[in-house]
């Protein structure tokens, strides 16, 4: 077993009185692609936020390559190597698809004020190398006729594409995706599942939220299920079935708490 | 001689449109205290070159700067004051939050120079660059006023070519993205506030440097010459010309200024109401502003999102692109320039 690549230990955080992630405690090791699932209100996504930085947990701990996260804000998260997705697709609406996955390259230093003025055509340049391998991978999206198009005119699918296409051009150590299988037809879901399996092939560690427990079960190594803002198992998806407390909370409410 | 003064301030004025337009176009702030950043160069440009006050006339500093060094000196000070307004208002205030906050900032600077007297006199104001240079040059009042011209359109030009660079860079496509998502810009490592920012103090540089040359231009400032609302026609000019366009924020203005400001100044005027011409302009200024939004929200030339073509591999695309952006930068700012810059500015990024 390789070492931890993410570790939460008792993180906790309320909204108000509602107690939104509870003692929440979860590892995942390098490589792994991790399900994180639960019903609706588990507290999945203020995980995701509490993890990338997006809130301030009230206490506990994330460490994420044996460095604490907690405190930090989400872009110095980002350029550690986490990038998240959000349930709905964030695209840049008003700039091209192109730029899009240009951006996700994340060239910082060309995007100073003071490069951008001084050293324009060098800049220019060396991004002609990052726009090369950006159109290998809008052709591995099938965006590849779309580069030129304003990001806000793709389809719901295509943003969906446009998402997977930037992480592949940010080549992060951990990608969280929130739900992306929402709203997603089967065929672009299969897409979808290839792109996980394609991110983890390349040795990167990714966390799944999503509600569709099929696409759970042929993805991911392991399952975090979570209720009530706890985690309520981790194991192996198979082992879930066994467990009568996740039946209770999530496998059974399809019948009973939907 | 008139059309020379009404070309010489719509120039100058365009020189704080490209400002404001970064920080209004690009990053998306609707800032109202770029008006504030103009009368603060433009005094300081004057307490730092006319000289000490004659009693009972009051100000701060009174050296004897040549006016080059004063409009520089006075831009620092111009953008120390932004670096503080912006400090606070861009680093969690959005949209009408920060819209009020910038205009709460400039309300409280308006009132504090007209009536702390011992900082710029007050109501009465400060004059007294009348033509620097002028004799040093050898010129005649109506000679000075054409150079005057001149100097401002090669200063625009050049402000207009740095922008327009800065605008194709990854610091312009960055400063979108930012527009664009925030939340995204950040969960893409990028430092909201930190970019907003560096946008924010480059477009107040622009704005001092307007003021400095406003001084030169009308030679007395006082704050009947900047009411916060003067800001609106600016916007009013980026509306028109081509929201995060910079070629189009020049055009708006000079369409703005000359054709509207300037024009209706011939609309009949009946002797007994005075204030029906300046109500009249106002209007039709709303007017315009509503009939774009209406039929043209993106402005007389839409913000150009970046074109990628691939390059022939073995290419230089480096030269040759420079090429194609020297003969660009030949042709006059305007529609002109349009036509041969389209295939070059194509490549790259947002503009």
């Amino acid at each position: 077993m390789s070492p931890a690549l993410l570790e939460i230990e008792s993180l906790t955080k309320s909204f108000g009185g509602v107690h939104a992630v509870r003692e929440c405690t979860f590892s995942v090791s390098e490589g792994q692609v991790i399900g994180l699932i639960g019903p609706n209100g588990a507290g999945k996504s203020t995980v995701v936020d509490l993890v990338s930085g997006f809130g301030q947990p009230d206490s506990g701990s994330i460490r994420f390559a044996g460095e604490q996260l907690v405190g930090k804000r989400p872009d110095v998260i980002s350029r550690r190597g986490l990038i998240r997705t959000f349930q709905t697709p964030r695209e840049w609406r008003n700039l091209t698809v192109m730029d899009n996955v240009l951006l996700a390259r994340r060239r910082f230093a060309s995007e100073s004020l003071w490069r951008s003025m001084t050293r324009a055509r060098r800049i220019r340049r060396e991004e002609e190398k990052d726009r090369a391998e950006v159109r290998a991978i809008l052709q591995r999206f099938q965006l590849a006729e779309l580069k030129n198009e304003l990001a806000v005119r793709l389809s719901g699918g295509q943003k969906r594409l446009l998402e997977f296409a930037r992480i592949a051009a940010a080549e992060p150590r951990l990608v969280i995706l929130d739900e992306p299988m929402g709203g997603v037809n089967p065929v672009l879901g299969a897409r979808i599942g290839e792109a996980v399996q394609a991110f983890a092939q390349e040795g990167r560690t990714v966390i799944v939220v999503e509600h569709n427990l099929p696409f759970i079960e042929k993805t991911c190594d392991q399952v975090v299920v979570m209720d009530l803002g706890e985690v309520i198992a981790q194991g192996p998806f198979s082992g879930l079935r066994d467990n009568p407390r996740v039946v209770d909370a999530y496998l059974g409410m399809d019948q009973s708490r939907e | 001689m008139y059309w020379v003064s009404v070309i010489t301030e719509a120039g100058i004025f365009a020189i704080l449109a490209l400002g404001l337009d970064m920080v209004w176009g690009w990053c998306g702030d609707f800032d109202l205290a770029f008006y504030g950043y103009l009368a603060l160069g433009s005094y300081m440009t004057f307490v730092l070159a006319i000289g000490r006050p004659t009693p009972p006339v009051e100000y701060i500093i009174g050296w004897h700067l040549p006016v080059l060094v004063a409009i520089v000196l006075a831009d620092v000070a111009v953008v120390a004051l932004a670096a503080v307004i912006g400090a606070i208002a861009l680093r969690n205030l959005r949209d009408i939050y920060f819209a009020v906050t910038t205009l709460g900032a400039v309300s409280a600077l308006y009132l504090i120079v007209q009536t702390y007297t011992p900082l710029f006199d007050g109501f009465n104001g400060v004059y007294g660059l009348i033509n620097p240079g002028q004799a040093a040059l050898h010129l005649t009042y109506n000679g000075y006023r054409i150079v005057l011209l001149v100097v401002v359109l090669l200063i625009l030009f050049l402000a207009y070519l740095l922008v327009q660079r800065l605008s194709r860079s990854p610091f312009g496509r960055m400063l979108r993205a930012v527009r664009e998502d925030e939340r995204a810009a950040a969960a893409y490592g990028r430092t909201v506030f930190s970019a907003k920012y560096r946008a924010y103090l480059f477009g107040a540089a622009l704005a001092g440097l307007t003021g400095g040359l406003f001084a030169i231009f009308i030679s007395a400032f006082n704050p009947s010459a900047w009411t916060p609302q003067e800001l609106l026609v600016i916007y009013a000019a980026i509306l028109v010309g081509g929201r995060g366009n910079p070629r189009g924020v020049i055009v708006g203005v000079f369409v703005v200024y000359t054709g509207f400001v300037e024009l209706t100044r011939f609309l009949p005027s009946p002797a007994s109401r005075p204030e029906f011409g300046p109500a009249m302009r106002q209007i039709l200024i709303g007017l315009l502003i509503i009939l774009m939004l209406r039929f043209r929200p993106e402005g007389i030339f839409r913000e150009r999102p970046g074109v990628d073509r691939e390059q022939a591999p073995g290419g230089r695309p480096g030269r040759l692109r420079a090429r194609a952006a020297a003969s660009a930068a030949s042709a006059p700012a305007g529609p002109a320039a349009s036509a041969p810059a389209g295939p070059a500015a194509k490549d790259g990024g947002t503009q």
